[in-house]
């Protein structure tokens, strides 16, 4: 008997069929050997595969979804799938069929629809009860921006004033070379008391 | 940005607090988004979410942000407010999970 746990959010269903791993004591409920998935989304045909294209198209949504936010160009290829986006608010998704003349299926879905899908493979991500290779959210904090830098900032406002002062007092000061002529003082005082 | 005569650097504490707070709102507001996205996405046949959404966030800005300041003027520029509205929503919409919060914080780095 082979279980069976969906992940919903809105319009979008996400299905995993499969079995525990007993082998390694696992409970009755737990799923870690999946024979099968499917994804629905309202108004749009079944989107179902085996184990092994689960995990890419999930990153392909993660890595698009990424590159969507960051105002970098949302673009994704792969032998699997394709997503590009048509314009701001809809998405263009190409699956293709391992199997030899099979036609690719392709699907637009408008922002909702994506946020919706996204979040159904977040569940299942953090699903205790499946176990499947996990999809890592990136975690890399960018250089650019890290917070770090706001240390650096407080380091030179506590640094550079009195830097500054320093330097300007030295640059000043020194004008007044110009000004004072040690030798002349002494021909003055030589003449005061010869 | 903000209506302020004191420029006050966030520290780490209260950015985390805040990435907290919005994740958590974001998570009981997501069918709102869902919808103002979903209204902007077939803005012909049901454009009043997205308009009455708009309005508002127009009407907080002015009421809120320093107008003389130049991005400021764009964010009330309805020609281009629409990429940076769908792109904010889009983010919040993609941060509802129980790692949400990490998820908001990497995003917002970008930014």
């Amino acid at each position: 008997m082979q279980n069976k746990l969906s992940f919903h959010q809105s319009s979008v269903s996400l299905e995993i069929i499969g079995l525990p791993d007993y082998s390694n004591n696992e409970n009755k409920d737990q799923i870690s050997i999946i024979s099968q998935w499917k994804l629905t989304i309202i108004d749009k045909p079944l989107i179902e595969g085996k184990v092994e294209h689960l995990g890419p198209i999930m990153n392909a949504f993660y890595i698009y979804s990424n590159l969507l936010i960051k105002n970098e160009i949302p673009l994704f290829e792969s032998k699997l799938i394709d997503i590009k986006a048509d314009n701001l608010h809809i998405h263009n998704i190409v699956l293709k069929s391992s199997k030899p003349n099979v036609k690719p299926l392709i699907l637009k879905i408008g922002n909702s629809l994506l946020s919706d899908t996204i979040n159904c493979f977040d569940q299942l991500n953090e699903s205790p009860k499946v176990r499947i290779k996990k999809t890592d959210i990136p975690n890399n904090t960018p250089q650019k921006l890290g917070f770090g830098s706001n240390k650096k900032v407080k380091f030179l406002n506590f640094f550079m004033p009195p830097f500054i002062a320093i330097c300007s007092l030295i640059l000043f000061s020194s004008s007044f070379i110009y000004f004072a002529n040690p030798f002349e003082k002494i021909e003055k005082k030589e003449l005061i008391n010869p | 940005m903000r209506k302020s005569f004191v420029g006050n650097n966030i520290k780490h504490s209260e950015f985390d607090a805040l990435t907290r707070i919005t994740v958590e709102m974001s998570k009981y507001l997501y069918p709102y988004i869902r919808e103002i996205l979903k209204s902007r996405e077939d803005f012909k046949e049901n454009s009043v979410v997205w308009n009455d959404f708009n309005g508002r966030f127009i009407e907080l800005i002015k009421e809120r942000f320093n107008m003389d300041s130049m991005k400021v003027k764009k964010l009330l520029n309805q020609a281009e407010n629409d990429e940076i509205i769908i792109k904010s929503l889009l983010t919040l919409s993609f941060c509802i999970s129980n790692q949400g919060y990490q998820k908001l914080k990497n995003f917002l780095h970008y930014f």
